[in-house]
């Protein structure tokens, strides 16, 4: 079943156009990724599938997700859909977490939610042990400290973790990452990408993976859509996309990290 | 710089804050002490003659008498509860009618937002005192809760405006934007992040704008637009004292320094909230 159908999306502030006719699916399970340059209006398309646009951003054209469209659609009708249909982690580990809240709370809130949605009794005790169990599964040490530790009190790549955490208590049937791992060091990004792939294909969620960083999309993605300016260019299988890029700017895209690669090897 | 000489710094800063924290609540306090005092004990009755005219300072009146040999110091001392009354009363009107007004310009579209910025720029732009004076008018006698009224919303104006600028900062945060993908609702955005985010810096401003409440009110009674006796306000002290400030200057002086130890008090106290309510501020850990 198709989660999220985007259709001759365009996106448009006054008369400029910052998306245009973009169209492309997910399916249940599946995992897609967004890449282009910077500006070229992925986290914009990102936003748009969830309702969350901002206000002076006119968007036309059909996304539904879950079955449901979201364009034009009332904020009391896409409250039900988020976090049982969709869930985010952000590029900025340093504002993705309240840093008034101390961690345990921020994961306990949506957990919470989810609780009430599933019509589960909210037993104070289940919810705390459930967020010791999240926190485990997103491989975080010395949970006893963290749980009780403000957001300033951690490293980034924790906090990118517990923003993960965060998601996966929703449970959606779809997580959006909009370069989850830009803002980390090399090691930090490597590992969060495999938790995250690991996580994904462990609950069977489909992932819409957003990112300026081929080698990165190629490694949790099996479809990817290539954005450009606003327009997609190409899109397909990842193996066939990059594999035998058809577009001129893929291409380009291909070489700078075949380049790059070249670059590392006499030092390996 | 070295690290020892980073920490040396910070400790310095942070003695330097506790100390403005600790005398702007030591001046307070007292204040806060003197009103409750006065509500069970004052020395003399407010309103009767005790003394002679225009009596210096003694021991038997401390602050002197003023022209209808009424004893100054009781005044003062009520005075310290009315002003406190019109601080509290003037901010917790502003902060109600002003962070609920900034909190809704930085929800709205972007037509309301640019309405309401612009509204409370143009409050703003009108001196407190004048603003003051016309709710005042519009209510139409001069009391103690007109001049409250007058004050909060003379003040609300600029409150909304810190709360809009603020609240928008905050809004803009991943975080935000995370929970509402999570399904959190408006109440809950509100309540749980928005709010205790903006406090610290909204909580400082409280202190700022209670002090500049009292020094208005003042003013108001200065001109004969606050409460009348016996609930007068020092501004009315001090008008009475005009007439006398060459032969009396001690009826001018001791409610000046009432008043002006009372706002340094406030301020002290801004100051040294600044770092209490944001942990990450909070280094000492
Ligand atoms: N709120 C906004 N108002 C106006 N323009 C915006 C807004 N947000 C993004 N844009 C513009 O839309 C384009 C795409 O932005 P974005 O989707 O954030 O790019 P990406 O995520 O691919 O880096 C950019 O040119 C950006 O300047
Ligand atoms: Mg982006």
């Amino acid at each position: 079943m198709t989660l999220l159908a985007i259709d001759g999306l365009t996106l448009s502030i006054g008369d400029q156009a910052l998306v245009r006719d973009l169209s492309l699916s997910i399916a249940g399970g599946e995992r897609l990724g967004l890449i282009g340059e910077s500006g070229s209006g992925k986290s914009l398309t990102a936003l748009a599938a969830i309702g969350l646009l901002p206000p002076d951003i006119r968007a036309e054209g059909s996304i539904l997700l879950d079955g449901r469209q979201v364009i034009g659609a009332r904020e009391e009708d896409l409250l039900p859909l988020r976090g049982a249909a969709v869930a985010t982690v952000f590029q900025e580990p340093l504002t993705a977490l309240d840093p008034l809240m101390k961690v345990g709370r921020q994961v306990a809130e949506p957990l919470a939610r989810r609780y009430r949605r599933e019509g589960k009794k909210l037993d104070r005790k289940a919810l705390a042990r459930e967020v010791r169990d999240l926190l485990e599964r997103v491989s975080l040490p010395d949970i006893d400290r963290i749980v009780n530790a403000y957001p300033y009190e951690i490293s980034g790549g924790q906090r990118q973790r517990i923003a993960i955490a965060m998601a996966l208590a929703c449970r959606p049937k779809l997580l959006i990452a909009d370069e989850p791992t830009t803002a980390l060091d090399v090691t930090t990004q490597a590992e969060i990408l495999d938790l995250l792939s690991d996580l994904v294909r462990e609950n069977g969620m489909a992932l819409l993976f957003i990112s300026h960083d081929l080698p990165v999309v190629a490694r949790v993605a099996e479809k990817v859509a290539v954005l450009r300016r606003g327009e997609v260019v190409e899109q397909g299988p990842v193996t066939s996309v990059f594999g035998a890029p058809a577009h001129e700017y893929t291409r380009t895209l291909v070489s700078a990290a075949a380049a790059f690669d070249k670059a590392l090897e006499p030092a390996q | 710089m070295t690290v020892l000489a980073e920490q040396q710094e910070d400790s310095a800063r942070r003695t330097r804050r506790s100390l403005t924290l600790s005398i702007g609540l030591l001046l307070v306090g007292l204040h806060l002490a003197v009103a409750l005092l006065t509500l069970v004990w004052i020395p003399y009755d407010p309103t009767g003659m005790t003394g002679g005219r225009l009596e210096a300072p003694s021991w038997a009146h401390w602050a002197g008498t003023d022209r209808l040999g009424r004893d100054l110091f009781t005044q003062i001392m009520i005075g310290s509860r009315i002003a406190l009354i019109v601080g509290a009363g003037a901010v917790a009107i502003a902060a109600a009618i002003g962070v609920t007004l900034g909190v809704l310009a930085a929800f709205a579209t972007r037509y309301l937002d640019d309405a309401l910025a612009a509204t409370f720029d143009i409050l703003i732009a009108f001196p407190t005192l004048l603003l003051a004076m016309l709710v005042v008018a519009a209510t139409g006698t001069a009391s103690l809760l007109s001049a409250i009224l007058a004050l909060g919303i003379a003040i609300s104006a600029i409150v909304a405006r810190l709360t809009r600028i603020l609240a928008k900062r905050v809004l803009a945060m991943d975080y935000i934007t995370a929970a509402r993908t999570a399904g959190s609702s408006w109440p809950s955005i509100v309540f749980r992040h928005l709010l205790p985010n903006i406090w610290p810096t909204l909580s400082v401003n409280f202190a700022l704008q209670f002090g500049l409440a009292v020094i208005a009110e003042a003013s108001l009674s200065y001109l004969g637009l606050g409460a009348p006796p016996p609930n007068a306000s020092w501004g009315r002290l001090l008008q009475e004292a005009q007439g006398t400030v060459y032969t009396a200057p001690f009826g001018a002086v001791a409610p000046g320094l009432a008043l002006v130890s009372l706002v340094i008090g406030m301020n002290l106290l801004a100051d040294g909230l600044r770092d209490i309510g944001d942990p990450t501020r909070r280094r000492s850990r």
